[in-house]
């Protein structure tokens, strides 16, 4: 047989028998090991609380996996994850569950700096949301269509958006359907006509690095991490950590980690409020 | 009069190819010197070799690198052993007509076609959970492996057929085994179809989000062994971009290591299959 083909074979079963010899041991460290799967929203923070916490504690590893709030919940349910994350509080259906909040955020409604409108109220919103207001001249601004970006099914942001205005999906008449926020960002920064709703930390800090986009006041409460930080903001959620069983042991030492002083700095460097505890 | 107006319908299809190959190129080059523009600037040695840092806005891509290759490794090593026998089975022991064949050749056009972020369910569902992998390189490459097949096995299954028939009755005319002539003849010959298929699956593989994702998953430390996560390339990329406030100057930095990887391994096995052809057809 040629010898490439023989290299091949034998390369396949070493990789087959590498994969066997390794199993124990990681099987054997799995205790120390944290699987930590959700929210797209946090996962970036919890990877720099992950590795703050593999310093301190020597010999632990935190995996962190993302894929959106749904996703959070569901793993921790089937327990391939042990921890789930979702940027929103537990509902009802899920308490079988056990959340801990370890910051807040908020979302707030972004348009182009281009666009004259200043404010929108809660009823302008909806409209425009369910496509009973299709151009910017019924509420005050250029007469220009609408583009309603909304967010993607099993987004926690999707959910909270439309609790906040009494909506459900199936009214919604989207042009452009999003994933992550930085996607929002970018779809409104790139088309004058556009409006979205994001994490306001995201949104703030790109619009302080001059995208051009500007966050909309909710309810007359300017949308600010001010006013987030101060709880008058309307639309505000708590980024949770989510347990099958009750936490204990290493997973509970890490959701405290979490929401401790020693990690205050990292959650307001990813734009978020801290938990005071 | 007549001989006029060929000319014309002559110069006007010249015009049109040539527009179409110019767009074709143009487009290319934008969209490189974009990448090149906006991403070089970070591209250090540093770059390449130091772990990720607040989220990936500060640091390198160094782990991640070597994710993106372990996954590729897995999803070739499993992919070209079967890819290669399935095409050789298709086009040299079945013909066109069998029910088997057919079944095959139709089953593998309708899976080349299925969203990647199918196969990335599927190999969630299959390798990491049932197989009990985890989120780990070896579901994320093995998953890689059954979304590259189709492509695989079709380009080399052309590559085989285009060899001459005369060649398969010279070599029988001469007495050799089927083997003999599978491994001596047909397969140098198969070559260009075997590497437009390779080249095809790395450009796919080495581009993957959807299916990566759920499998190799998002974990952007030092990969220890084949069962840690390890975040690819082009994960790294997407998230910097979506999901990464400021991310957007390493997420062009990585883009451009991307394009020059693809590049490279595109160059390479050009390079090392024009040897190979030399070495076996000429010289017999």
């Amino acid at each position: 047989m040629s010898p490439v083909i023989l290299q091949i074979l034998t390369l396949t079963g070493l990789i087959l028998v590498g994969a066997g010899c390794q199993e124990s041991p990681t099987t054997h460290h799995s205790k120390r090991k944290l699987v930590i799967t959700g929210s797209s929203t946090v996962a970036p923070l919890m990877a720099e609380i992950g590795k703050r916490f593999e310093i301190l504690q020597s010999g632990v590893r935190i995996d962190v996996q993302t894929g959106g709030s749904s996703r959070g919940i569901a793993d921790a349910r089937q327990g391939l994850a042990d921890i789930g994350m979702t940027s929103r509080a537990l509902t009802s259906d899920e308490t079988d569950l056990h959340g801990t909040a370890i910051a807040r955020d908020g979302i707030g409604v972004i348009i182009h700096t281009s666009n004259v409108v200043s404010a929108l109220d809660d009823g302008q919103i909806a409209d425009i949301y369910t496509g009973r207001i299709t151009n910017w001249n019924a509420v005050g601004g250029a007469d220009a269509l609408i583009v309603v970006v909304n967010k993607a099914e099993g987004r926690a942001t999707l959910e909270l958006f439309l609790k906040y205005l009494n909506l459900i999906n199936t009214e919604i008449q989207a042009h452009v359907i999003i994933g992550d926020n930085e996607q929002g960002i970018k779809t409104v920064a790139g088309n004058p006509n556009a409006i979205a709703y994001v994490s306001i930390g995201t949104a703030e800090y790109d619009a302080r690095r001059e995208a051009p986009i500007k966050l909309l006041p909710l309810g007359n409460v300017p949308a600010t991490l001010e006013t987030l930080r101060t709880g008058t903001f309307p639309l505000t959620r708590p980024l949770t950590l989510v347990t099958k069983a009750p936490p204990s042991g290493l997973i509970k030492t890490f959701i405290d980690f979490a929401r401790s002083p020693d990690v205050h700095d990292l959650v307001t460097q990813h734009f978020f409020v801290p938990i005071q505890s | 009069m007549a001989s006029s107006r060929m000319l014309d319908s002559d110069h006007l299809s010249a015009i049109a190819v040539w527009t179409a190959a110019c767009l074709v190129g143009g487009f290319f080059l934008w969209l490189l010197s974009d990448i090149v523009w906006h991403g070089v600037a970070e591209i250090s040695w540093e770059f390449l070799t130091t772990a990720p840092l607040n989220a990936g806005r500060d640091g390198g891509i160094g782990p991640i690198l070597v994710s993106t290759a372990l996954i590729l490794l897995v999803c070739m090593v499993v992919a070209l052993p079967i890819g290669l026998g399935t095409a050789i089975l298709l086009a040299e022991f079945t013909t066109d007509e069998s029910l088997f064949g057919r079944l095959i050749r139709r089953s593998l056009d309708v899976l080349a076609g299925v969203p990647s972020i199918i196969f990335g369910l599927f190999g969630n569902a299959f390798f990491s959970v049932t197989l009990g992998l985890g989120f780990s390189i070896l579901s994320g490459g093995l998953t890689l492996a059954c979304m590259v097949l189709p492509i695989l096995i079709r380009s080399t299954e052309e590559g085989f057929r285009a060899v001459p028939t005369d060649y398969r009755l010279s070599a029988a005319a001469l007495g050799l085994s089927r083997f003999t002539t599978l491994t001596h003849l047909l397969l140098p010959a198969a070559i260009p179809g075997l590497l437009v298929g390779f080249i095809l699956s790395i450009g796919r593989a080495i581009a993957e989000t959807a299916a990566l994702i759920f499998t190799s998953g998002y974990v952007d430390r030092m990969p220890e062994s084949l069962l840690d996560s390890g975040r690819a390339l082009s994960i790294h990329i997407f998230d910097l971009s979506m999901n990464v406030p400021g991310g957007d100057a390493k997420a062009y930095a990585s883009a451009l290591v991307l394009i020059s990887l693809l590049f490279a391994i595109t160059t390479l096995s050009a390079w090392i299959a024009d040897q190979w052809l030399h070495r076996r057809i000429i010289p017999v």
